[in-house]
């Protein structure tokens, strides 16, 4: 053990509240670092006879700083952090399609990434991210890129798709949360809080809807959002170029924003983050909760004025099958659709799916035939949906596509006819590069909602109380920010090792450093934003602390001789250059 | 008429060169163009859809052989990201970006030929001395900061300007034509018109004045100083019309560099352009539409060398001496 003197001065955290207590902290924390390394050089000496090779030098990749400015500098945080156990970490900043290039294609050449899940509505429920991050059918080519394998995981992951019962479910999720923290498969780090923006002169407040985990800019505030006076256009930004807008293919996050609008699905996310009946009158589930039977509002109309029918919904789940590469997995489920009259369809499943609602119903946009079906049927060679460009952009939502221009903005007016008309009479997305000039924008009356803000939030809150016009508002994200370990590379395949690391990730600091206190801290894919599926204080249940970390790793057989960090006796380094 | 065909085959020359260049260098960049839609699309079968989408499946040879054969045609290709011709892509952002140049290089040559002489007139005084530091600051000053302050000054302060994009959101246009001469079009181009000809005039500013030291050193300014012509007559009318012929040069060179060259100002004040198509494609490795936005801006650059060569040429009769 080491001596007493060594360990953290007790007062560290409470001294980070201010920007200098932060720094001191920073620095103390530093100084610590050195002294300890110094003095393990010292007593580790003993035990140097039975250590294996020392690790290679690591590289934790990151996107670059200008790019992503709160993650690097986590990054930079954390590589300081680790070289105090020993470790030679460098830190690596590269665009995102290097990164992804490196991480996601190449699973055998990286070693440590910082990475992200974003937000999304579907991601409400928990089964997304559960499954596909961590299920071994997932690792070689899908979302466990990490290359997590671990059966009794798989199996209670395919147990919690078929139990429909609610409590029951809720059961198992807890379960694989605790397997994720117990196996630290990733060092979570934040949910980081989305901010947004709007001015209370031209918006009723009282007409937002918060969605937890999405905040207020979602489909139920765009839908029943109130004007106030004659500004009856909602305004809004976007900091990415626009690629798509069709009902088969996501290629960003903010498209995803304009499908919503435009098509319909039979179900809708709810204000809940559950699965709420939408273009359907009902849905009911058979006992078994093999099929459900979904009946379609009556009276509903395509944009064109063409009526919506059922052949249009069964043709939306089908032709994902074969012509929508993306929407595929949610429609695979379906092993037979069955028409039963003229509003009425069957959908049987080949097995129970607990998710099918969210996954499913909620998540496939009702798309006209008249329109598509002749598209895809004249595909050529190695084309899908997804490279069809349909212009007219015809469904039957609340809002209606009036126009694209490329750079500069997407204007959708809104559908007067929908059952569920919106107040506003249009919604203008605009795409705004540049972060400080959204912050003008947004001031002046160029914007008057903001949907996307990449800046810092302190500068946002700054501007809304100079103004005087402006609400911001608060949530926490479904999203999470983390490290990945490459678990097909040792040490990180050993569990002790990254649970060590894990432990010397100081989040506070990360927290209130990096996300200048815009986050909350995180250990489970499952978001506090879903407070039913979230297991309570798990981000308490891991223990941090360096000697922690330390001693987790000195019982690991892992030993620092020379300053430098190796692994057990008898292990060689088998990845070094 | 020899002069004019070996300097047209050698522009089509430069044009083959640079176009093989371009698709050796997308092709041989790290990343794939695969890794702008893993974010959403995964498995192992999407992945190949997208490569025999891409044409990506096709050998090397056989991509450049298509390439070459399609361009002869004026096809571009279809761009992986917005799935439409690259010519629809480029050509829709295309007028802004040469609006956007066009006006600024007037201003800054209008200005920088008639400081560029003045300041020659007034060599060795104090107005030189301020001046030739002044031009230099702001030749050195980096567009996105010259950018910002004109935006937080002109526009969030003062709010006599808007802050961003090429018209106002939602506003609707009969024509393309009606669009770019609205007032609202053209109070969106004045910040980052400004900006671009801050930072332009410096070039022709120094040009002319260097220019003009050297005529004025001429006997026949001499002659008209005995004259007894007003200063305005000299340096406007007699020494300014002999130093203009590089600036003319410099012009028509500055178009080709500059349409494509706006990605800073285009991205500070989200002007629609083609800068900002050019990075996005890069960085989402959508080859054809780099290329194509490459290429475009290549062209006009070698296109207005070859202009101003030919007009060079034309204008003064030295140059056709020397290359007969």
């Amino acid at each position: 053990m080491l001596p007493n003197s060594l360990t953290m001065p007790p007062d560290s955290q409470k001294t980070e509240s201010t920007p200098r207590g932060l720094l001191r902290a920073a620095f103390t924390r530093a100084a610590f670092g050195i002294a300890a390394t110094a003095t393990i050089m010292g007593s580790a000496m003993p035990a140097a006879a039975q250590s294996g090779d020392p690790i290679r030098e690591l590289t934790l990749i990151s996107r670059a700083q200008a790019a992503n400015p709160q993650q690097f500098q986590a990054a930079e945080l954390i590589a300081q952090a680790w070289r105090q156990l020993g470790l030679d970490v460098q830190v690596q900043g590269m665009p995102r399609p290097q990164q992804s290039d490196a991480v996601w294609y190449n699973r055998d050449t990286w070693d440590l990434t910082m990475w992200q899940m974003v937000g999304r509505p579907e991601r409400s429920d928990p089964d997304e991210l559960i499954y596909n991050l961590f299920h071994s059918t997932t690792m070689e080519k899908g979302y466990n890129f990490v290359g997590y394998m671990n059966p009794e995981y798989d199996k209670i992951a395919e147990k919690q798709r078929v139990t429909a019962n609610r409590a029951d479910r809720k059961v198992l999720i807890d379960q694989l949360q605790d397997i994720v923290n117990e196996d630290q498969v990733y060092a979570f780090l934040v949910h980081p809080l989305q901010t947004y923006a709007f001015d209370k002169t031209v918006w009723d407040a009282s007409s937002t809807v918060v969605q937890p985990g999405l905040g207020i800019k979602n489909f139920w505030t765009f839908s029943g959002i109130k004007p106030l006076g004659g500004q009856k256009d909602m305004i809004l930004n976007s900091s990415d170029e626009l690629n798509a807008i069709n009902p088969f293919y996501i290629s960003g996050a903010t498209d995803s924003w304009i499908t919503e609008l435009v098509w319909d699905r039979m179900m809708r996310i709810g204000p809940t983050g559950l699965a709420e009946p939408w273009a359907a009158k009902s849905v009911q589930w058979a006992d078994d909760a093999k099929s459900v039977t979904v009946t379609l509002r009556d009276g509903m109309k395509w944009h064109d004025g063409k009526p919506v029918t059922i052949d249009d919904v069964v043709f939306s789940f089908t032709a994902p099958v074969k012509y929508a590469p993306m929407y595929k997995p949610f429609v695979s489920g379906i092993a037979n659709i069955e028409v039963l009259d003229s509003s009425t369809v069957r959908f049987d499943l080949a097995e129970p799916n607990a998710a099918f609602e969210t996954s499913t119903l909620a998540k496939i946009n009702l798309a006209p035939k008249h329109i598509w079906e002749p598209l895809l049927a004249n595909l050529g060679e190695g084309e899908n949906a997804e490279s069809v460009l349909e212009t007219s952009r015809i469904g039957s939502g609340p809002f209606k596509f009036n126009r694209w221009a490329t750079q500069q903005e997407v204007v959708l007016d809104a559908n007067k006819g929908h059952w569920a008309a919106p107040n506003m009479e249009r919604w203008i997305l605009r795409i705004v590069l540049n972060v400080e000039a959204t912050l003008g924008m947004l001031r002046s009356g160029e914007l008057n909602f903001l949907s996307d803000y990449t800046g810092d939030p302190a500068l946002l809150m700054e501007a809304a109380n100079a103004d005087g016009d402006l609400d911001v508002v608060e949530s926490v994200d479904i999203g999470f920010q983390y490290v990945a370990f490459n678990l097909r590379r040792p040490p990180f395949d050993d569990a002790a090792f990254r649970r060590a690391l894990s432990a010397a990730i100081n989040r506070e600091l990360i927290r209130k450093a990096a996300y200048n206190g815009f986050a909350v801290n995180a250990n489970s894919v499952v978001s506090p934003a879903l407070s039913f599926w979230h297991k309570a204080g798990i981000d308490k249940e891991l223990p941090v602390g360096m000697d922690l970390a330390k001693s987790i790793l000195k019982d690991a057989g892992y030993v620092i001789k020379g300053g430098k960090l190796h692994y057990p006796a008898g292990m060689s380094e088998k990845l070094g250059k | 008429m020899a002069y004019f065909l070996k300097r047209f085959a050698h522009m089509i020359f430069v044009l083959w060169a640079v176009a093989t260049i371009l698709f050796v260098m997308f092709r041989t960049m790290p990343g794939t163009p695969l890794a702008a839609f893993i974010d959403n699309t995964t498995t192992a079968e999407q992945q190949d859809a997208l490569i025999r989408q891409f044409g990506l499946d096709k050998s090397f040879g056989e991509q450049y052989w298509l390439f070459l054969s399609n361009l002869m045609q004026g096809d571009l290709g279809q761009s992986f990201f917005f799935k439409k011709p690259v010519v629809e892509v480029v050509m829709e952002v295309f007028p802004n970006s040469v609006i956007l140049t066009l006006t600024s290089l007037t201003v800054a040559y209008l200005f920088g030929i008639v400081a560029g002489a003045y300041l020659s007139w007034r060599r060795g005084s104090w107005v030189e001395g301020l001046g030739i530091p002044a031009v230099l600051m702001t030749r050195a000053a980096p567009e996105f900061w010259l950018g910002m302050v004109l935006l937080a000054f002109f526009s969030f302060h003062l709010g006599w300007l808007p802050s961003g994009g090429a018209n106002s959101s939602g506003s609707d246009w009969s024509s393309g034509w009606e669009r770019v001469t609205s007032l609202d079009y053209l109070s969106h181009l004045a910040l980052p018109a400004i900006t671009l000809a801050i930072y332009l005039q410096g070039l022709p500013l120094l040009l002319m004045r260097s220019n003009m030291l050297n005529v004025l050193q001429e006997e026949f300014i001499t002659m008209a100083r005995m004259k007894g012509l007003s200063t305005w007559t000299i340096v406007m009318r007699h020494a300014a019309r002999n130093a203009l012929l590089p600036v003319a040069t410099a012009f028509a060179l500055g178009i080709g560099g500059a349409v494509g060259g706006n990605v800073v100002v285009e991205t500070v004040f989200s002007w629609p352009g083609i800068g900002r198509l050019l990075v996005n494609a890069v960085a989402s490795s959508d080859y054809p539409l780099a290329q194509g936005a490459f290429l475009m801006i290549t062209a006009v650059l070698v296109v207005m060398n070859f202009i101003a060569d030919v007009s060079y040429h034309l204008l003064d009769p030295r140059v056709r001496v020397a290359t007969r």
